[in-house]
């Protein structure tokens, strides 16, 4: 068994890219095939008893999924995010946050917020700590669950995009509660993210989402459906909202967060491209969900929509909101090639 | 004004729990997912991570770390280190590689988890950025591992070995799925950050390190010290949660606790022992295996154990009885079967190495000197069939190791035993009484076919060794051999006498 002449044939990058063209790139070569338990000869994902509840769970909500093509490895994210463009690329982005943290706070901006407006913020801005976190459970779950290392690393960064979006909600939580310790700042967003009428859809829908353990319809109700009708309104369009009102520093720093919904529509949009180029029959899997979610985003846009008319000096207009956030979630789907309802 | 200090906000990122109304509580946190057990669920929420990091200070360190490794790795790739190595330093290298960068991924599913299915928020929020973490190792590593695959291809199993059936890899893959995904992520917060993390890793990272310094891979020692920093701190979910199940479900505690340790230790001692004891050349190496084992891993599990409240393990005289035998004959093995791995083991028995062994262990010479000299002998006869395997040996059906410890009887003699239990009309064997007793707690979900038994079922075609190869995915250009081509053996031919 010598190795006498390991030169023979030289390789030039791992033996799984042997049989292609063109050289891998540095994000193919770190994120190809990370996770054995989605390894080819294998007869169950886990090393252990294949009726143990972890093989049985991965075997019920992955493996068995409706939604399957042959080989998922040739998935790329559009960003070919690897880890270290992902701190460097959120660091520049987290100087940005600072920056504007400390411009407004110099300049004393919270004093000059209405009190309408600060109410605003406190039900539809400090508020959304406890839906951006459910989507951060949803997706570190869809990174646990997914079928293939390109896609877990997408949802983790995803994950972790969320965390940096409620981290931002907090400081300013604190700030808003330092500058008005007696209008609810920092205690009264649970109360009003469980018992204020017009958050109910959206908390129904993400408590649901957090059920949808099949790893595509994880993916299509959060990915597809709930997160571009909700980051429409809570990001792109509350921050109109927030312009409109004088309250130019939360426009920015949703603004800021806004490039972060939009590489996660980019990938999402990629990946149900991908399923439906490799298989067509993901088409009619992925509507079937799509049909299952986008009532209950449809609902929870509704109950937004209001609030956002509602509340402020300066409202948008309810029919408004919802239209241009069901739109945004259109446009995903055809970029997908699926053909919304009309 | 400057920005508010962490301890004045990060308390809001961290509560973000709350009451289900659309959903019920179990259905969102199974309890086999999510583990609370006899716990009742409210003590969750005195779990507190006891290294407290936010997102930009995350993101801000985490970058200038990878600016500093990658700015090594670019100014030693046209540098001729490599070239330089020691071929049992490489075969340190290439075993770890090999069996480590994919853990990191799994140790990352593993985190995934806990960021779903932990009972608290700022455990979730921990857990992520520990995801994180695992993603960096697993890239940092390939990155690495991929620079060399041009110049020997038995690092591309850098990134291939997970993807392969090979006999060490299920053994590894074994223990890590257990720590990482067969189990409710409060005992995933123990097996993972507590015992393999901060237990283990220490031994591996920074033992290597120092021993890769010595051997003048600048490159290896920065890469696995850079990784270490990061354990110390995702490692810390480990604490509050025994914490909570210390003062609520002690027994749990303790059996969680000490069937890894015995399990990660199994596996750490044919993954660090031979490069300790036989890979890096004798002039560099640091301390024994042993004695690392003493200073790092027993010196601090015992304030562990301490710090939490939590007993020695029963089997500890045995523990520490086998850091004298196991990973020798585990290395006994590894080197017999050298065809089957993806390095070339280092004998690492010349006279002077088997000098250094027996000062280090006492008992080596008597255990395993033998052994080596009809190795040796049969070397230097040209008889190089003796010296490999046909078949494989006993694997052990816990920890998918092969049986070949040798322990101590009453009598004084030392024995490689068979510890068997019989279970639903079948036999199964085992290495230690450990390993037994750890079966027959957990064998719902312990039980599956060993590589033995895959071949005795059939599943390997053909049943012999170059079936067992394809079946491992052992191609010949990167099947083990001798790391120095045997010439080692020589200055035992007749008429050289030991210096």
């Amino acid at each position: 068994m010598a190795t006498e002449n390991p030169r023979a044939k030289a390789r030039r990058t791992w033996s799984v890219f042997a049989d292609r063209r063109r050289v891998p790139s540095e994000y193919e070569i770190v994120t190809q095939d990370l996770n054995w338990t989605a390894r080819k000869q294998r007869t169950s994902a886990l090393e252990a008893n294949p009726a143990s509840p972890s093989n049985q769970w991965f075997l019920t909500y992955r493996d068995r999924s409706p939604l399957k093509v042959e080989d998922w490895s040739g998935f790329i994210d559009p960003a070919e995010m690897t880890y270290r463009k992902y701190v460097s690329q959120q660091d520049e982005q987290e100087t940005m946050v600072a920056g504007i943290l400390e411009e407004y706070q110099k300049a004393g901006q919270d004093r000059r917020l209405t009190a309408a407006w600060r109410n605003v913020l406190l039900t539809l801005f400090t508020a959304t700590r406890f839906p951006v976190h459910a989507a951060q459970m949803c997706h570190a779950y869809l990174g646990q669950m997914a079928p293939n290392s390109y896609i877990t690393n997408a949802a983790t960064f995803a994950a972790a995009d969320q965390l940096r979006r409620v981290t931002v909600v907090a400081y300013r939580t604190r700030e808003l509660q330092l500058a008005f310790p007696d209008e609810g700042f920092a205690t009264q967003e649970r109360a009003i993210w469980e018992t204020e009428p017009d958050w109910q859809a959206t908390r129904k829908a993400w408590e649901l989402a957090l059920m949808a353990y099949d790893w595509g319809e994880c993916f299509t109700a959060v990915n597809l459906v709930l997160r571009p009708v909700l980051d429409d309104i809570l990001l792109r369009q509350f921050g109109l909202a927030a312009r409109a009102n004088g309250d130019e520093q939360s426009w920015l720093l949703l603004g800021n967060l806004d490039a972060d919904a939009k590489y996660n529509r980019a990938w999402s949009v990629a990946l149900g491209r991908f399923a439906i180029d490799r298989r067509p029959e993901n088409g009619a899997v992925l509507q079937h969900w799509i049909d299952r979610w986008l009532p209950r985003a449809e609902a929870a846009a509704a109950g937004l929509a209001r609030m956002l008319e509602r509340l402020p000096d300066t409202g948008r207009p309810a029919d408004q909101t919802v239209a241009e956030a069901l739109a945004a979630q259109r446009t995903v789907l055809t970029d997908i090639g699926l053909s919304p309802a009309p | 004004m400057t920005r508010m200090q962490r301890e004045e906000w990060q308390d809001i990122v961290r509560d973000v729990d709350w009451a289900f109304a659309y959903a019920d509580d179990e259905a969102v946190f199974p309890e086999w997912q999510s583990g609370t057990g006899s716990v009742p669920r409210e003590a969750w929420k005195d779990w507190e991570e006891g290294y407290k990091i936010t997102y930009p200070e995350y993101v801000a360190v985490q970058r200038e770390k990878e600016t500093s490794v990658f700015a090594v790795k670019a100014a030693l790739q046209r540098s001729k280190v490599f070239d330089d190595l020691d071929e049992g330093w490489k075969s340190t290298a290439k075993a770890h590689f090999g069996a480590t960068s994919l853990i990191e991924y799994i140790g990352m599913i593993g985190e995934l988890r806990m960021a779903r299915f932990g009972l608290n928020g700022g455990w979730r929020n921990m857990a992520v950025m520990g995801a994180l973490d695992e993603i960096r190792h697993a890239q940092i590593s390939l990155a690495f591992a991929h620079e060399f695959v041009p110049k020997d291809p038995q690092y591309d199993w850098a990134l291939k070995a997970y993807q392969t059936n090979n006999w060490a890899i299920i053994a590894a893959r074994r223990l890590l799925d257990g720590i990482t995904c067969d189990a409710n992520v409060v005992d995933v917060a123990i097996q993972l950050p507590l015992i393999f993390e901060t237990g283990f890793t220490n031994l591996q990272f920074v033992g290597m390190a120092a021993d890769a310094l010595a051997s003048g891979d600048i490159n290896f020692a920065n890469m696995i010290s850079s990784i270490q920093t990061d354990e110390a701190r995702h490692a810390q979910q480990g604490g509050p949660t025994i914490e909570i199940l210390m003062k609520h479900d002690p027994a749990r505690a303790q059996w969680v606790a000490d069937k890894m340790f015995w399990l990660t230790g199994r596996v750490f001692a044919i993954l660090t022992g031979p490069a300790m004891d036989y890979y890096t050349p004798l002039a560099h190496r640091k301390q024994s295996y042993k004695e690392f084992m003493e200073e790092w891993i027993i010196t601090q599990y015992m304030r562990t154990l301490n710090d939490y409240g939590l007993k020695k393990p029963w089997y500890w005289d045995q523990f520490l009885e086998n850091l004298e035998t196991t990973h020798h004959a585990l290395h006994l093995g590894v080197w017999f079967t050298r065809p089957t791995v993806w390095w070339k083991p280092q004998a690492g028995v010349s006279r002077a190495e088997r000098a250094w062994l027996n000062q280090k262990y006492p008992h080596w010479e008597e255990l395993y000197g033998e052994y080596w000299d009809v190795i040796t002998h049969n070397i230097n006869r040209g008889e190089m069939a003796s010296t490999l395997p046909e078949t494989l040996p006993w694997i052990c059906n816990t920890c998918q190791l092969p049986i070949c410890t040798h322990t101590s009887s009453p009598d004084g003699k030392w024995r490689v035993r068979n510890f068997a239990h019989t279970h639903d009309g079948r036999q199964h064997h085992f290495c230690s009484d450990v390993c037994r007793t750890i079966w027959q707690e957990d064998h719902d979900t312990l039980h599956m076919k060993t590589m033995v038994e895959r071949l005795l079922a059939g599943d390997v075609q053909p049943p012999d060794i170059p079936g067992l190869l394809g079946y491992m995915g052992i191609t010949p250009d990167v099947a083990g051999d001798d790391a120095y081509g045997y010439k080692w053996a020589a200055e035992y031919l007749p008429g050289k006498a030991a210096e």
